[in-house]
């Protein structure tokens, strides 16, 4: 009992157990981390127009365009702040130390023609904002800076982060963002549909262990979302010659730019 | 579903009784083809008494899923949610998976590994 063979796989066996061991408590003590988030999202210009929205329709269709601003700013969760800085919203605190990466998005819902049909959903904006020990991805948002990009390239290789400057995740500032989707119906007509709500989403994808959506409710140490929803209804369908063609434009996001901001 | 996911993590999943809402992680099968695809929902339409139809999008591609979907008669613009979801991501296990996905590509390597423990079956005493 005492071959290197046996050594080798009782050496192995107990690393397999210690990982497993490891692994879970990493992924159960995450409901210890409190969490508070809260971001305030507005909504800043819907359109409707008559078009083709996408490079494989077939046919024109009514589609929506969203323009929001969107504050999810910043508040460190441990020390204790000073007081002037609570009044800011903070999404930074969603990352703990099983978070690789956060997916936020906001989504359209507005409530179905018929009411037997759960409201319809889509998402018009969507970022992935890596945790600061997560391994670069040239896929991770790029936060827009307000000054105007450098216009060499070989010089100042700015390389973007998916916060703004001096700040750290989890803090987004948007403002007239524009979308990067477009709302479209199933049924082709999206015009003058009432009682739908802009909100804000994120989903933690974990190293290990469960992954956790948005949650408005509070559960122990972890607050429910505070804020991030905005109600609005879609307008009428706007003429052609009113609408601006720079005004319908989608932003592209970071897994088409591949590294460059978005 | 890079960054996200990475070939070789083990997904765990889910399918009971869910209405499935946008942002959560969908397998699915393109109809016709047995490739299972992890991806994200993006929207939604109908449920309730109609069937709910997905459409979905990988955070690592530029655009949506229409192009995947099948497109021989009759073609599909959007997700059955009862047909073609096998189930929503609930949780994930990184690099687990790896030693399948090792195997998958380098079939010899089974070869190599029957060999070595025909090799210690022979080579122990007992």
């Amino acid at each position: 009992m005492h071959s290197s063979l046996v050594r080798i796989q009782n050496v192995f066996g107990y690393f397999t157990s210690v990982a497993f061991a490891v692994a879970a408590a990493v992924a159960v003590s995450v409901l210890l981390s409190s969490q508070t988030p809260s971001a305030s999202l507005e909504l800043k210009n819907v359109q409707v127009v008559k078009g083709r929205p996408h490079y494989y329709s077939t046919k024109r269709e009514e589609y929506a365009h969203v323009k929001f601003d969107l504050d999810a700013g910043m508040r460190l969760a441990f020390p204790q702040p000073p007081p002037s800085k609570l009044t800011h919203p903070d999404l930074t605190s969603l990352f703990n130390w099983n978070t690789k990466q956060i997916f936020m998005y906001i989504t359209a819902s507005y409530p179905s023609t018929s009411p037997s049909i759960p409201p319809s959903e889509a998402v018009i904006w969507d970022a992935i904002i890596p945790s600061d020990h997560a391994p670069f991805h040239p896929n991770t948002y790029i936060h827009p800076t307000s000054k105007t990009p450098p216009k060499s390239k070989s010089k100042s290789k700015s390389k973007g982060k998916p916060y703004p400057e001096g700040a750290s995740a989890g803090i987004v500032k948007l403002s007239n963002q524009k979308p990067k989707y477009q709302i479209t119906d199933v049924s082709g007509k999206i015009a003058e549909r009432e009682n739908a709500t802009l909100s804000l989403h994120w989903n933690v994808q974990p190293w290990v262990g469960a992954l956790v959506w948005t949650n408005t409710k509070s559960y122990g140490r972890w607050s429910g979302l505070k804020g991030g929803a905005d109600k609005f209804d879609f307008p009428s369908l706007k003429g052609s010659e009113t609408i601006k063609k720079e005004d319908l434009k989608t932003e592209t996001g970071a897994e088409k730019n591949r590294g460059s901001p978005a | 579903m890079e960054p996200a996911f990475r070939r070789g993590d083990l997904l765990l999943l889910w399918n009971r009784g869910m209405d499935t809402h946008v942002g959560e992680i969908v397998v699915f099968n393109v109809r016709g083809e047995d490739i299972p695809v992890v991806h994200r929902v993006i929207q939604r339409f109908g449920g309730g008494s109609e069937p709910l139809q997905l459409l979905t999008k990988g955070d690592n591609n530029p655009v949506d899923d229409t192009e995947i979907y099948a497109r021989n008669a009759p073609g599909q613009a959007y997700l059955d949610k009862e047909r073609d979801v096998v189930g929503s991501v609930a949780g994930t296990i990184p690099c687990v998976g790896y030693v399948t996905v090792i195997f998958g590509d380098y079939p010899w390597l089974k070869a190599v590994l029957f060999g070595l423990l025909g090799l210690s079956v022979v080579m122990q005493k007992n």
